[in-house]
């Protein structure tokens, strides 16, 4: 009996190639017309530590973490029971292993899945031709996987081709023999494994982080202040040649402060400008935050989030800035807080991040996560993209001098560019009077921060404050990552009869109040599902009255991602 | 030395521009006798020398007493925070090439909370110019040692003394690649406005170090007017006799110190591809 979609683990100690393995049957499914998901399952090290690639494939679109494994394939044994907790197998599972790597380590074996020892490796190979060779049974691995799901020969030949493109060709010929070895040996194997044939369309295959940079360069993005730290550098090394190629500039700062100061400095001059970090990174950014908002200049900052505080996890997920995000900084400090909704919405929300910083003149945070951003997708590409919105430069005549903070009707007040004769003005970090001269009078200072909350209060984002789906009377209000696992999740329920209704904000702040009370109207349980421990989103929406005290909050810190199941136990 | 380096890039303008042209007409904040009169006064007259008009110059500061002057001033700017001036002049100047772009602020600003930034920019060679106001005290906070002040320097939060070997920041910018390095004072508006127009049209990252005496908490930096003297030499390219000499001296000679010929950032290049181009990378066959 064919299946609708398989999840596969590819692990091994770091160097193995499991990354390499997951592309390629990711990016050959994909080719085939497949939808897919790549996440990767990495420790601290550099090299040497612990790696997997964890792959769904799949007729129809995938947004969540799988709750189990079907298939395990062990590239080799080394590290992979440091994190066997995170890869869920149960007795369903099997688990495919070369004999010469040594026996199932227990934590894995557990399991109870079905063994299927498969020589990937010359079986009269020495230890020492082992070492050398085991590097290179990966792409057995994921030809012998990619058989068995009924992909085709070619389709996994220039997956393979493609994933090391940027290698030598003798490389690639060693890959190509080594997948074509995988496709021999899965003639030997009987599992069910086998999908159904997809559904082709035009899709593309883009990962969360490159989302954000494309995203972001459609909204007009030409300057990128960063610095290097995980799991946002990936993101950022794809955007730098295809900024200077674009016209733009990618600056590695000295430090966030560097980077975060210098996109400030350049979105100043005119240029749409954005700096890209996680937490620790973050928090260093956080003086110049509030400097954009009190002087009123664009930017835009994405943080992709990995497990805090202070160090914390690098490489791995949670949901714990939010309220780094929405409070941090000193004084009455208020900006623009969004989340992307899924992969594909990176895109749109980093696109309309830059049109709301620009047309408010104040920084925009987009909280991304690691589970986000380091997650390789198949998606369906939208047209629909949201409405440019501008800076407004001027509209007035020349006054002396010029009012750049000038009090009145509009709190979003002319912006010129420097450059412009007649309207020089000092963007200043200091209580300033109307014409941004610095002023330490009760009134200056009440009136200014009157302004600058009233263009936060004001701003209305219509239908991109979020989504729902669903007609249920209970809610599962959820962001970011967390929002895949809750539409399985209620997929799942309403196959088993029970409605419930997702929301998913795409603004955290300023709450969108109407929009939110709209998405919520009828709704007999709300339940605010988010990656940490501190409840932070749920304690927002509280401390804003946008949802009932009445409401439940799931909330647990990462790095394990939300699973479709652990959200379904919860709501029934 | 290349003839390109030792001649502006631009002929002598016609000039049009008076210093009074670049004043805001802003009461300053700073104390009376203080030496960043002299220097804003110099800034004001390098800049009617230099000829380009008040709204194509953007003075960026930090935070102190020097980094109030870009309110000062009737050009455009920036007032930021502590220590950050210079960030937010390169992102400003890598972006608009077409601005004249001078950071400014104390040695407090520069030196230490912004003393990371300093040697980057130095090492980026963005060009810009980029002016230290130096009275070797944290003014605004009324009297504390910052990274410049002698170590036996009586204050309240350090009595007896710091007990710290002075920054040198001119042998750290020679160092960290400066284009070109010099010394002024505050107290010669002249000699300083034309040390400021030879920085603005050199090449790549210019520092000028200037002598700025704090009376309030430093009154003895009044006798600095009596210890500066024109340096006996100017070293082109050599950064290591450049080092020696600004090492070596007592702190008190004036003007350019150091020339390099370091090329600049090059500006963006024009676009190659659109963003449907881009978008096409991720496209799988239909």
């Amino acid at each position: 009996m064919a299946r609708t979609s398989i999840a596969v683990v590819f692990a091994g100690s770091g160097g193995s190639g499991a990354m390499s393995a997951g592309a390629v049957l990711l990016r050959a499914a994909a080719h085939a017309g497949y939808y897919g998901l790549m996440t990767q399952l990495f420790g601290a090290q550099v090299r040497g530590g612990e790696s997997a690639s964890l792959v769904q494939v799949s007729i129809d679109p995938i947004e969540s973490q799988p709750d189990r494994y079907d298939l395990f394939v062990a590239l080799d044994w080394e590290k992979v029971e440091q994190f066997a907790a995170e890869i869920p197998l149960d007795e369903a599972s099997v688990i495919i292993a070369d004999p010469q790597a040594g026996t199932v380590p227990a934590g894995i074996a557990k399991s109870k899945g079905r063994v299927v020892p498969v020589s990937m490796s010359d079986p009269a190979a020495t230890k020492l031709e082992r070492g050398v060779q085991g590097r290179r049974v990966n792409m057995f691995a994921a030809g012998l996987v990619g058989a068995l799901v009924g992909l085709n020969p070619s389709d996994l030949q220039a997956a393979a081709e493609a994933v090391f493109s940027d290698k030598g060709a003798d490389i690639i010929a060693a890959n190509a023999k080594g997948a074509a070895a995988g496709i021999a040996a899965a003639a030997t194997l009987t599992l069910n494994a086998r999908l159904d044939p997809p559904k082709p369309a035009a899709r593309w295959l883009i990962s969360g982080n490159q989302a954000i940079a494309l995203g972001a360069l459609r909204g007009g993005v030409r300057f990128v202040g960063c610095y290097p730290i995980t799991p946002a550098t990936d993101l950022v090394e794809w955007l730098a040649p295809h900024l200077t190629a674009l016209g733009g500039r990618l600056v590695l700062g000295e430090d966030e402060l560097a980077s975060v100061n210098m996109t400030l400095g350049a979105a100043y001059g005119g240029t749409p400008a954005m700096t890209v970090t996680a937490g620790p990174g973050f928090s260093l950014m956080v003086e110049t935050l509030g400097l954009a908002v009190a002087a009123e200049v664009p930017f835009v900052l994405v943080d992709v989030m990995r497990a805090g505080p202070s160090t914390g996890i690098a490489s791995k997920t949670e949901q714990s800035d939010v309220n780094l995000a929405i409070y941090g900084a000193h004084g009455d400090a208020p900006r623009v807080v969004m989340a992307p909704i899924s992969v594909a919405d990176c895109i749109t929300t980093a696109e309309y991040a830059v049109y709301v910083a620009e047309s408010l003149q104040t920084p925009v945070i987009v909280l991304s996560d690691q589970a986000l951003g380091q997650a390789t997708t198949v998606i369906d590409p939208s047209d629909k993209r949201p409405p440019p919105l501008k800076r407004r430069l001027n509209g007035v005549a020349p006054a002396t001098p010029f009012k750049r903070y000038a009090i009145g009707t509009d709190p979003v007040t002319p912006m010129p560019l420097p450059g412009t004769p007649g309207f020089e003005w000092v963007a200043e970090g200091l209580t300033h009077n109307e014409a941004g001269l610095p002023a330490s009078g009760a009134g200056a200072h009440v009136a200014q921060i009157n302004k600058r909350a009233k263009k936060i209060a004001r701003f209305d984002p219509g239908p991109y404050w979020g989504e729902t789906w669903g007609e249920g009377d209970t809610v599962v209000l959820a962001f970011g990552s967390t929002i895949g696992p809750a539409r399985e999740a209620a997929r799942r329920l309403a196959a088993s009869g029970h409605q419930v209704r997702i929301v998913a904000l795409r603004v955290l702040s300023p709450v969108p109040m109407e929009a939110l009370a709209r998405a919520l109207s009828g709704a007999r349980r709300i339940i605010v599902v988010e990656q940490n421990h501190g409840a932070q989103l749920y304690h927002h929406l509280i401390g804003q009255k946008a949802i009932p005290p009445s409401a439940e909050s799931v909330a647990r810190p990462g790095p394990l991602p939300f699973r479709p199941s652990e959200i379904a136990s919860y709501v029934v | 030395m290349t003839d390109t380096l030792t001649q502006s890039t631009t002929a002598e303008p016609h000039c049009v521009y008076a210093a009074k042209d670049f004043s805001s007409g802003a009461h300053p904040v700073w104390c009376p006798g203080c030496g960043d009169y002299g220097v804003l006064a110099s800034l004001e007259r390098a800049l009617a020398k230099h000829g380009r008009p008040p709204h194509e110059v953007v003075m960026v500061s930090g935070i102190g007493c020097s980094s109030r002057l870009p309110g000062y001033m009737s050009t455009y700017g920036f007032h930021g925070v502590h220590g950050r001036g210079l960030a937010v002049g390169t992102g400003l100047k890598l972006t608009r090439p077409d601005l004249e772009v001078i950071v400014v602020g104390g040695d407090g600003d520069g030196y230490s909370i912004g003393g990371n930034h300093f040697i980057h920019a130095c090492r980026r060679n963005v060009d810009m110019l980029y002016v230290v106001m130096d009275n070797r005290v944290y003014g605004m906070t009324k009297g504390q040692p910052s990274p410049t002040t002698e170590p036996d320097w009586d204050s309240e939060i350090a009595p007896g003394g710091i007990g710290l070997r002075p920054f040198n920041p001119l042998a750290v910018a020679i160092a960290s690649g400066a284009n070109y390095v010099a010394r002024g004072f505050s107290g010669d508006p002249n000699g300083l406005a034309d040390l400021i127009v030879d920085a603005i049209r050199w090449p790549g990252f210019a520092f000028i170090e200037v002598l700025s005496p704090c009376v309030t908490f430093r009154p003895e930096q009044m006798h600095w007017k009596k210890m500066v003297r024109p340096s006996s030499l100017s070293i082109e390219q050599d950064r290591a006799a450049a080092t020696a000499l600004v090492l070596g001296d007592d702190g008190f000679s004036l003007g350019v110190l150091y020339r390099g010929d370091r090329a600049p950032v090059a500006p963006p290049i024009k676009p190659q591809i659109s963003v449907a181009d881009v978008e096409r990378e991720f496209a799988l066959r239909a």
